[in-house]
């Protein structure tokens, strides 16, 4: 059985798995209008100059592979510089992380043969942006492995790897719209639908029954919140499936864009396994509206039809109990219970070992996205000084003209909120106050408190390590979604 | 068995930033290829290889047009590697200065005779502070050597290389990279506090003073190494102030506190009429055949450009500076008149100026003197107080807070520095200090509170309580600050 080895063992391969590639991600057709205007933008012009963030990625020998803003291709003497400058402060024993100017901020990334750079003028931090750029490695990852990259570009340091990747640019530039609009990025946290804890048990147990051999994970996400997650237990062991990882899948999906019918695609989970893929079984349980989406992650790449089968299974069983009516139903919520008529938004994490954060929809105020998506701008400041590495803060409490912004980290949890910029400080903690117990009372609903596990019967012959799931050490503080 | 290392203690060694190099080029003298060396007009070290000079200039050159590629009038300010932080500054048009701090770092010693490994510490360089202290050498050469353009035009590059050689060989000694904080980004000026009748004096006393010797252009009356009232534009008394205050006060600190038979008594020992004396040009008047010369400043080089004769008389801890049209000889004779009409009147105003200093005090009692530890700096006229630095010369600066609060301070200047609104920002420290920045008004305050057990809203009365208190404090200040903004434009 060939197992989970990489299929990559030659260029010949390569193509013929990008041909499912090909067609499960559509390139960028002329219906995708704006990705066509950005592919096409004149670089240098006033407008590409003056999108808030650029994003550029290319090889160690300076081969451009991709750029969010304008023709890849045409910047191939821009990305030529930056790869001088790169190699120039290496030849002195030293490694380039940044320029600043008063309007930008541009940061370096190497990771093995590709190299990042990021042009931001978002005034996020150092860290941050780096982070943004390891999450593109990633996401690149997640379509080719780590070791393929590595070994494509040992053999061959002019490589283009738009070759691989073509047609997934829609999936990098997705990953960057995401990530600039969505604070799961900056909580490394995924958020989660509310539901009551009876009716989450109900959805997760008709996941457990549904299972097959060399099936590892299943996941219930509806409208980009997470409903369910059921864990293979043996296979597994300790590892440890990171928020960031999940961000990346759900990407690929979003990415995807399919509406009826089903996929099968090789996703690799980079922060669980750099090397190796899983075969996602993808399918919308409510079509036409497509908002609930069942995900199963099986190890095995010929085990299509058989996880086939599982998602039949879950749908007669959510069929026979109504279940997709839970997951529709539930509300968005709404904080009017309680009287916090300061409060326009938050953000809550717990620290606890699960790490899913919310954000509420608010009555008045920020309602908008593109409130939202401005409010992320300080939020991230804040997040920034808060977790700073040399001289990190508890509590941080800023006042301007447009709002009163506060942040709060404990060792209990982390928490953002924005409050009217007239808010007395006695007011803003007392509302704080109030919500906290709100949080607090309703953690079962808000939160998923524990992984249910199954287990499949193991196969002969095949041990746990080849899984290539090495028992992975807890790392940092990073949101983690662990066996319990 | 005990290795030698074991013995002597696996330390840690900590190295603060210093400086690795710093350099001045314009990329217009040696555009064509060959010609690079052309461009480097000052070089620090003097010692490093001529090609691995042209390199690092090449990269800043490099670094900025790439920035210039997404914003073409707002270049680069500063590249951080991993072991050193860049900073440049494009002091006058195509004249760039560049400034190479090491980053600090962590010497962690290991076992076995392996070489210790490094942890560099990037996060500590603050950019607004050192890209401040880059501008700050600019300021300072300006003010002693004018613009790089008219040395240029006067003697082409042979003159500006040699001004820039004579002048930063020794500034760049003075700088003390490893204790620069939040007070380098401001410049600001410490203002003395003085009631209306005693400012009302020091005015009528320069007044008569330029009336009686015209060739004085302008004046400056500090006491006590901080500023009273002053008739030159404000960059550029910001500049001779810290000349003035880290540099040349320093070297003459008060020689009549010094013994009879000490030699720093001379030129006090010999004139019973008053303690009046130069700090710059004739050290002894006595001596006829003593050889003096004033150093020359350059004031005002966006627009009259000016260069004069630097006088700077003191009597007590009353300093004066008289500036001169540079054109003008001063000799001997215009010497002796000055110290014969300025010394005793001086005198008697710096013992004017103790007295009703002391009474001040003992009249608001010792409690008017916030008791805070704070930092307060006015945009618009460059005043500035600190209760935390205990001593600022060019040497050391000590801060009576852990260097790490200094940085928290100087986190929250950036985030100000963002927007041009009023605002408030309250962090609590993970030692549980507090911290309170406030901006309005072109003014910034940072107060610093040890209330280990308090909470916001207490914190919030006690910043309340400061700004009260230091209402009157401030008002004294704002009174002979808006003196000087009168007269200044008169």
């Amino acid at each position: 059985m060939e197992s989970h080895r990489d299929p990559l063992c030659d260029i010949n391969r390569t193509s013929r798995r990008l041909v499912i590639f090909h067609l499960l991600w559509p390139r960028r057709t002329s219906v995708d209008a704006l990705g066509l205007a950005y592919m096409n933008e004149e670089i240098m012009s006033e407008s590409w100059r003056q999108h808030r963030k650029h994003v550029f990625v290319l090889s160690e020998a300076g081969k451009p592979i991709y750029s969010r803003y304008g023709n890849e291709e045409a910047l191939s003497s821009t990305m030529g510089v930056m790869m001088a400058l790169v190699s120039f402060v290496q030849a002195g024993g030293n490694m380039i992380q940044s320029i600043f100017s008063d309007e930008h901020t541009v940061v370096f990334l190497q990771k093995g043969p590709l190299v990042f750079v990021s042009v931001s003028a978002t005034r996020q931090s150092e860290q941050q942006l780096r982070r943004e750029l390891l999450h593109v490695y990633h996401q690149i990852v997640s379509m080719l492995t780590q070791a393929s990259i590595n070994r494509i570009f040992e053999r061959r340091k002019n490589f283009d790897l738009r070759r691989l990747l073509f047609g997934s640019e829609k999936v990098l530039d997705g990953l960057l719209d995401v990530m600039d609009s969505d604070p799961s990025f900056m909580l490394s946290a995924v958020q989660c639908l509310p539901l009551p804890s009876s009716s989450r048990d109900a959805l997760s147990h008709i996941l457990q029954k549904a299972i097959t051999p060399d099936l590892v994970f299943s996941f219930l996400i509806a409208n980009n919140r997470l409903v369910s997650v059921v864990q293979e237990k043996t296979v597994l062991e300790d590892a440890r499936l990171k928020p960031s990882d999940l961000h990346l899948l759900f990407n690929l999906i979003r990415a995807s864009a399919f509406q009826a019918g089903e996929i099968w695609m090789p996703i690799c989970l980079p922060l669980f396994n750099h090397d190796c893929y899983f075969y996602a079984y993808v399918a919308y349980l409510d079509p036409p509206e497509c908002t609930v989406c069942l995900v199963l992650l099986s190890t095995d790449k010929e085990a299509f039809y058989a996880v086939a089968e599982c998602k039949r299974k879950i749908e007669e069983a959510f069929a026979s109990q109504n279940a997709l009516q839970w997951v529709a139903n539930t509300q968005l919520y709404y904080v009017d219970d309680i009287s916090v008529a300061n409060l326009r938004h938050f953000l809550y994490k717990p620290s606890k070992v699960l790490d899913h954060h919310r954000h509420p929809e608010m009555e008045v105020g920020y309602r908008s996205q593109e409130e939202r998506i401005r409010l992320l701008d300080p939020y991230r400041n804040m997040h920034n000084r808060i977790h700073s590495t040399s001289r990190p803060l508890k509590l941080i409490y800023h006042s301007a003209g447009k709002e009163t912004l506060l942040a709060w980290v404990t060792s209990k949890f982390e928490m953002f909120a924005c409050f009217t910029p007239l808010v007395t400080k006695k007011s803003a903690i007392s509302e704080l106050t109030k919500l906290l117990r709100w949080i607090k009372k309703e953690e079962d609903r808000l939160f998923i408190c524990h992984l249910p596990k199954y287990s499949t019967a193991p196969q002969p012959g095949r041990s746990s390590t080849d899984r290539g799931s090495s028992a992975r050490p807890n790392t940092s503080d990073t949101g983690l979604l662990s066996l319990l | 068995l005990i290795s030698p290392r074991m013995a002597s203690g696996m330390q840690e060694k900590q190295y603060t930033p210093s400086l690795l190099s710093f350099f001045i080029y314009n990329p217009k003298f040696g555009p064509r290829e060959g010609e690079e060396e052309k461009k480097i007009l000052f070089y620090h070290p003097i010692e490093i290889e001529k090609n691995e000079k042209i390199r690092n200039v090449g990269l800043c050159e490099a670094i900025v047009q790439f920035t210039r590629t997404f914003s073409p009038t707002n270049p680069a300010k500063s590249l951080h590697t991993q072991k050193n932080r860049q900073f440049f500054h494009e002091a006058e048009e195509n004249y760039w200065m560049v400034m190479v701090v090491r980053n600090p770092m962590v010497e962690k010693p290991n076992k076995d005779g392996k070489p210790p490994t490094v942890e560099y510490q990037e996060e500590e360089i603050i950019d607004s502070v050192y890209g401040s202290v880059l501008q700050q050498c600019y300021c300072m050469y300006k003010l002693f050597n004018g613009t790089f353009s008219r040395a240029f035009e006067a003697g082409g590059v042979e003159l500006l290389t040699q001004k820039l050689e004579k002048f930063f060989y020794r500034y760049l000694q003075t700088l003390h990279l490893q204790s620069c904080d939040l007070l380098d980004v401001f410049g600001g000026i410490s203002f003395f506090p003085l009631d209306k009748m005693t400012y009302l004096k020091i005015q009528s006393f320069v007044n008569r003073v330029e009336e009686s010797l015209s060739l004085v252009k302008y004046t400056a009356f500090l006491y006590n190494d901080q500023l009273i009232w002053s008739g030159l534009e404000q960059d550029d008394m910001r500049i001779l102030y810290k000349y003035l205050t880290t540099s040349l006060f320093p070297r003459h600190s008060e020689p009549e506190l010094a013994g009879r038979d000490s030699p720093l008594r001379p030129e006090v020992a010999g004139n019973l009429l008053h303690y009046g004396r130069f700090l710059t040009g004739p050290a002894n008047l006595k001596d006829p055949d003593a050889k003096f010369r004033f150093p020359r400043i350059f004031v005002n080089t966006e627009d009259s450009y000016e260069e004069l004769h630097l006088i700077v008389y003191k009597a007590m801890t009353a300093a004066v500076c008289f500036m001169v049209n540079a054109a003008v000889d001063l000799n001997r004779e215009f010497c002796e008149q000055l110290d014969s009409l300025v010394g005793p009147q001086l005198t008697l105003l710096a013992s004017d100026i103790c007295e009703q200093f002391n009474i001040n005090r003992r009249i608001s009692g010792p409690e008017k003197e916030p008791q805070f530890k704070f930092i307060y700096f006015n945009h618009m006229n460059l005043a500035e107080k600190s209760t935390i630095h205990m001593r600022k010369t060019a040497s050391v600066s000590l801060t009576s807070v852990h260097p790490d609060l200094m940085k928290i301070l100087g986190d929250i200047n950036c985030d100000f520095a963002r927007v041009n609104e009023d605002e408030e920002i309250i962090v609590k420290a993970m030692t549980d200090y507090w911290v309170v920045g406030k901006k309005s008004d072109q003014r910034e305050l940072y107060v610093i509170l040890n209330q280990k057990n308090a909470n916001l809203i207490e914190v919030n009365e006690e910043v309340k309580r400061l700004d009260m208190m230091g209402m009157d404090y401030f008002t004294t200040l704002k009174l002979s600050i808006v003196q000087v903004l009168l007269t200044a434009s008169v």
